[in-house]
């Protein structure tokens, strides 16, 4: 059976951890220009904070949205200022997937001041390739607060470690084209999927939910941002699953054209994306080419630590034609 | 943020009538800034003397769907992602600033930054698609029971001392109806669910923007009552502080909104001030219309 990781898989979240650490280039004085001919006025102009970074190679040639979502977090978080000695961590991010990124090309990440108050810094990124924004991001980050308490229960899973790893789980199936696309993107997050994953063939049971168990394959500095920023990255591989999965569908199905259209994230409580995850997924709906789905981290403990929901383009083309 | 201060002193005896949304979705334009397109609308008056988070959300949802519709007029709202940053004056107009991100083959994505007097309120992204075929499913409508032999919101209000609250139920926008008993009139049981029939009150024309924008203003009403009943905690809380920081909505289905439509509603989690709220709003005949989800700051001051 031919290995889906390179031999140090550490390698993969080292390679990831690079990817986040943004290299800031200054500032910049940004104008929405007009349609050529028209006049610019003073407004539609604002400073931002620019950062530059590399992206993942991978084999179709576009920018993973995961590593965009992290990273444009990662930009926002840099620019907020601990205010009278207290940090202000990150409790929401919205996003935009609004073009396709070019992963051969660096990105920019144009970084708004939208609001410094008394408890909320709010921040709005674009990550801007070629002069237009691949992706556009609001951010809301909060100084430590008390307030009212609860949380859904953690729903009752078998534990990771009695669920099979991708490896075990795609076994006889894996051939070399398959296993070379698997080492290609090196993923730096290992998923467990608690009911079968549909990488190669789809589900056996056709219900729009399921588990799976997700942690950085290595361990992360102690910085909540990038644990933040990792799990915003780990939360964009499997949230269309329970749609592929409550139709019957696998990602190896040439007929599909999937695309992330929007990302939405709240943190809850303190996350560790180095720590047993368990991510929980449904699909409430899908219709018109599109499909949402929602899902929610628990610490392994049953703590609910973050609340998410995408809404994905979910074609199936019926032909190999092009466009 | 929209702080919504329920202590506010009724007296204005303009307060006593909230009138109708549609006036406030007749936006006029002014002179385009470069690519950005400019619209404003008139506030409504509200009890708490700031501007209501659904009418900033409704009216920027009409100024970007008027900059689609140029190009395209079969493109509809498939979602809307708010962040709230401060409270506006209910007695004046805001400016709508619609910026395009992109208009592609399918979709045509919008910002607009919703201002009053230059000051930022609000944010929204918006996503328009053209029609389109795919996978199709849905969650089935929860069992609850249907919108007449729920009480309606007068006789559940009767002897309310609060007028406010009557006023905002009475003759706002919107009739809605909690299945489980409202939050205006006393400590609910603690319950992290609710279910809440909503209705325009008056009949709107045949234009799918106008009824996603009643739909999206009536949203912000209800959606963050889980958390509190979760608590057993009513709006007339003196102790309670709250604000909307954030608001997104995904139209999955095209409906009316001076029909009944069920908005089912829990909230999974609260933690460091603040609390979330989920929804699900069906049409009448268990059609699945949207998603909602809103992030609230939620404290009680001792």
């Amino acid at each position: 059976m031919p290995a889906l990781l390179p031999d140090r898989p550490e390698d993969a979240v080292a390679h990831l951890l690079e990817l986040l650490d943004l290299r800031e280039v200054g500032q910049a004085h940004v104008t929405v220009s007009g349609a050529p001919g028209e006049q610019e006025t003073e407004l539609g102009e604002w400073d931002t904070t620019v950062f530059v970074a590399p992206s993942q190679r991978q084999p179709h040639g576009r920018v993973f949205g995961g590593q965009v979502l992290a990273q444009s977090l990662v930009a926002a978080a840099r620019t907020v200022e601990a205010i009278g000695g207290v940090e202000r961590p990150v409790h929401s991010l919205h996003a935009y997937f609004v073009r396709p990124g070019d992963a051969d090309h660096p990105i920019r990440f144009l970084v708004e001041r939208s609001r410094d108050g008394g408890s909320f810094s709010v921040r709005r990124v674009q990550a801007v390739q070629y002069g237009k924004p691949i992706l556009s991001m609001g951010v809301s980050f909060q100084a430590p607060a008390d307030g009212l308490e609860h949380q859904d229960p953690m729903p009752p899973v078998p534990d990771p470690e009695d669920v099979p790893t991708l490896q075990e789980a795609l076994g006889a199936e894996l051939d070399e084209r398959a296993a070379q696309f698997f080492a290609a993107t090196a993923r730096p997050i290992e998923l467990r999927h608690v009911e079968g994953n549909v990488y190669l063939s789809p589900s056996k049971r056709q219900v729009a939910r399921q588990s799976v168990w997700i942690r950085a394959r290595a361990e992360l500095p102690d910085d909540p941002v990038i644990h933040a920023a990792v799990l915003a990255y780990a939360s964009d591989y499997p949230l269309l699953e329970p749609v592929l999965r409550r139709h019957g569908i696998a990602w190896g199905d040439r007929r599909l054209r999937p695309a992330s259209l929007d990302h939405a994230m709240w943190f809850h409580r303190p996350v560790r994306a180095d720590q047993w995850t368990l991510y929980q997924m449904s699909s409430p709906s899908a219709q018109g080419g599109r499909g949402l789905g929602v899902g929610r981290m628990y610490a392994a403990d049953g703590t609910l630590v973050v609340s998410v929901a995408q809404e994905g383009m979910l074609r199936l083309k019926e032909t190999d034609s092009l466009g | 943020m929209a702080d919504n201060d329920t202590r506010a002193v009724m007296g204005r005896p303009e307060d006593y009538t909230v009138d109708g949304l549609l006036p406030h979705l007749a936006l006029a334009e002014g002179p385009s800034r470069g690519a950005v397109r400019v619209f404003s609308g008139e506030s409504q008056l509200q009890r708490y003397r700031r501007t209501f988070g659904g009418q900033l959300m409704a009216q920027a949802l009409v100024a970007a769907g008027r900059t689609v519709e140029g190009s395209s007029s079969d493109r509809l709202v498939h979602s809307v992602h708010t962040t709230f940053l401060a409270g506006g004056d209910d007695a004046r107009p805001v400016d709508l600033l619609v910026e395009p991100l992109a208009d592609g083959r399918s979709f045509s994505v919008r910002r607009v930054r919703v201002e009053q007097d230059g000051a930022l309120l609000a944010t929204l992204q918006l996503s328009f698609q053209a029609a389109s075929e795919g996978m199709e499913h849905a969650d089935p409508m929860p069992d609850v029971p249907g919108p007449e032999g729920v009480p309606d919101v007068a006789s559940a209000l009767a002897g309310v001392p609060e007028p406010y609250a009557v006023v905002t139920l009475l003759h706002g926008p919107i009739e809605l109806r909690h299945v489980e008993g409202n939050l205006y009139s006393g400590a609910p049981q603690p319950n992290p669910s609710q279910s809440v029939w909503l209705k325009a009150r008056e009949a709107l024309p045949d234009d799918p923007l106008v009824h996603a924008a009643y739909l999206l203003y009536a949203s912000d009403y209800s959606i963050l009552e889980p958390a509190l009943r979760a608590h057993g905690i009513a709006w007339s809380d003196p102790r309670l502080r709250q604000a909307s920081l954030d608001h997104a909505m995904w139209f999955h289905r095209a409906g009316r909104a001076d029909e009944w439509v069920l908005h089912s509603l829990h909230s999974p989690s609260g933690s460091g001030g603040r609390g979330l709220g989920m929804g699900r709003m069906y049409a009448a005949d268990g059609r699945l219309l949207a998603s909602v989800a809103q992030e609230g700051m939620l404290r009680l001051k001792t």
